[in-house]
């Protein structure tokens, strides 16, 4: 039986796979059904030569990884054990051949982003041969995971939004603390001759609203109901003679602010 | 990931991030092509795509769903569509793979290469303010003079990886990435 080659070919690169036909399933005179060799040529490389495990090696390898280049988001592909691995290496890549053969040291090449490309046309057209009926296990493209997009953006970039937003919460904070909270408690009589005067006779103030200074209270005299009604009662007396709703919003007002001082009803 | 593992099995439409950088490398195929218009509309026919893009206006109304446009059109396009696009972008892609080599190549000298890249950055930016939203964050950084180089090789690098019939299914899976 005459031994069957194929070649793919780019600038430079040249995949070349060796075998026959596997007669005992019925495969035709051209195809190749047991793989007895190939070997790839990368120009200004050394030449590398396999078995059907190494060229199964490198598709596992060298696919998945133009698929993570082709995002922006490549990574390491192959295990310390596998005998094929790549890694991006700056603007190169770097493909790792190690031997079987023991105390051999690994063979590196550095492809550069054409020979990478060449090299991933020639096993494109490999796989897409239907003269090739190998079944060899070749990956299938996915869409990335968000987590392997995610590196491709630079860590401060990722780390600038919750870093900012974190910092602002914890300013944002101290300032709160930095406000002076009103003292729970009293409520001067002038104060409440302020608010009475306030309110405009013959007008209603808006239900729940205080027409009460914000300006802090200061500690003073407790205010009793009995006064505030006194206060009422020397407005009358001036003759300006407010609303009786008005007057009744005015104190509701000065009752709305809570207070150990406020005596019970 | 049971639904990323079936991604390609089912017809998804491309994400809002798909539709915008399939119209740019068709964009940058444009660049690099000076009758890129023609020859894409040649491709289509050629690939058997009359009945979805009978003309080019048909093509363009296509390409105006990425919504990084000046005249951009809201709507999802159909699945059918995005395929018929990404097979003609995997086509041209092949027909450009000498051009996108020597763009790539290391081993060029470095004065012609960085006159090919200013050649081809110079088209790609006319390209972009005659037909995409200058406003647009995304254009932005494209004509940035830090970020804009950097963003073309990535494109050009895609293009040539997604070359030719093994290329097509590697395009649609990374135009099918979910948003970071």
């Amino acid at each position: 039986m005459i031994k069957l080659s194929h070649r793919y070919e780019q600038i430079s690169c040249r995949l070349t796979v060796e075998g026959f036909p596997d007669v005992s399933t019925g495969q035709g005179p051209q195809a190749i059904g047991i793989l007895t060799g190939w070997s790839l040529a990368l120009a200004g490389h050394t030449e590398l030569e396999g078995k059907r495990d190494h060229l199964e090696a490198l598709l596992k390898v060298v696919a998945p990884y133009a698929r993570h280049l082709i995002s922006g988001a490549p990574r390491v592909f192959g295990d310390p054990d596998s005998p094929v691995a790549i890694h991006p290496d700056g603007p190169r890549h770097r493909l790792e051949l190690r031997s079987s053969q023991p105390n051999t040291p690994p063979l590196t090449l550095h492809l550069d982003d054409a020979e990478l490309a060449d090299l991933v046309r020639c096993l494109d057209q490999l796989v897409l041969d239907a003269r090739l009926q190998l079944n060899l296990q070749t990956p299938r493209p996915q869409p990335l995971r968000r987590s392997e997009l995610r590196k491709r953006v630079p860590l401060g970039r990722r780390l600038a939004a919750p870093v900012c937003g974190m910092a602002a919460l914890g300013l944002a904070g101290a300032f709160s603390w930095m406000v002076p909270t009103p003292k729970p408690g009293s409520f001067s009589p002038d104060q409440a001759k302020g608010t009475s005067s306030l309110v405009a006779p013959g007008k209603t103030a808006a239900p729940g609203k205080s027409t009460a200074p914000d300006k802090p209270v200061s500690p003073g005299k407790p205010v009793v109901p009995g006064q505030i009604g006194a206060t009422g009662q020397a407005t009358n007396r001036a003759g300006e003679e407010p609303a009786p709703g008005a007057q009744t919003q005015t104190n509701q007002g000065a009752d709305t602010r809570p207070g150990p001082s406020q005596a019970p009803r | 990931m049971p639904e990323v593992s079936t991604a390609l099995d089912r017809p998804t439409p491309l994400p809002r991030r798909g539709l915008e950088r399939l119209d740019l490398m068709l964009l940058c195929a444009e660049a690099l092509d000076l009758n890129g218009g023609e020859a894409m509309v040649w491709m289509s026919e050629q690939l058997g795509y009359q009945s979805l893009f009978p003309n080019r206006v048909e093509l363009w109304k296509r390409r105006c769903h990425n919504p990084l446009r000046r005249a951009t059109r809201r709507g999802q396009l159909q699945v059918e569509d995005t395929d018929a696009l990404i097979r003609i972008l995997a086509a041209m892609a092949e027909r450009l793979y000498p051009m996108l080599r020597q763009l790539l190549s290391a081993a060029e000298p470095e004065s012609v290469s960085e006159q090919r890249w200013a050649l081809f950055r110079g088209r790609l930016q006319e390209l972009i303010e005659e037909r995409l939203n200058l406003r647009r964050v995304g254009v932005r950084k494209l004509l940035d003079p830090l970020e804009g180089p950097q963003l073309c090789h990535q494109l050009i690098l895609s293009l040539a990886l997604s070359a030719g019939t093994g290329g097509v299914e590697r395009l649609k899976a990374s135009l099918l990435d979910p948003e970071p």
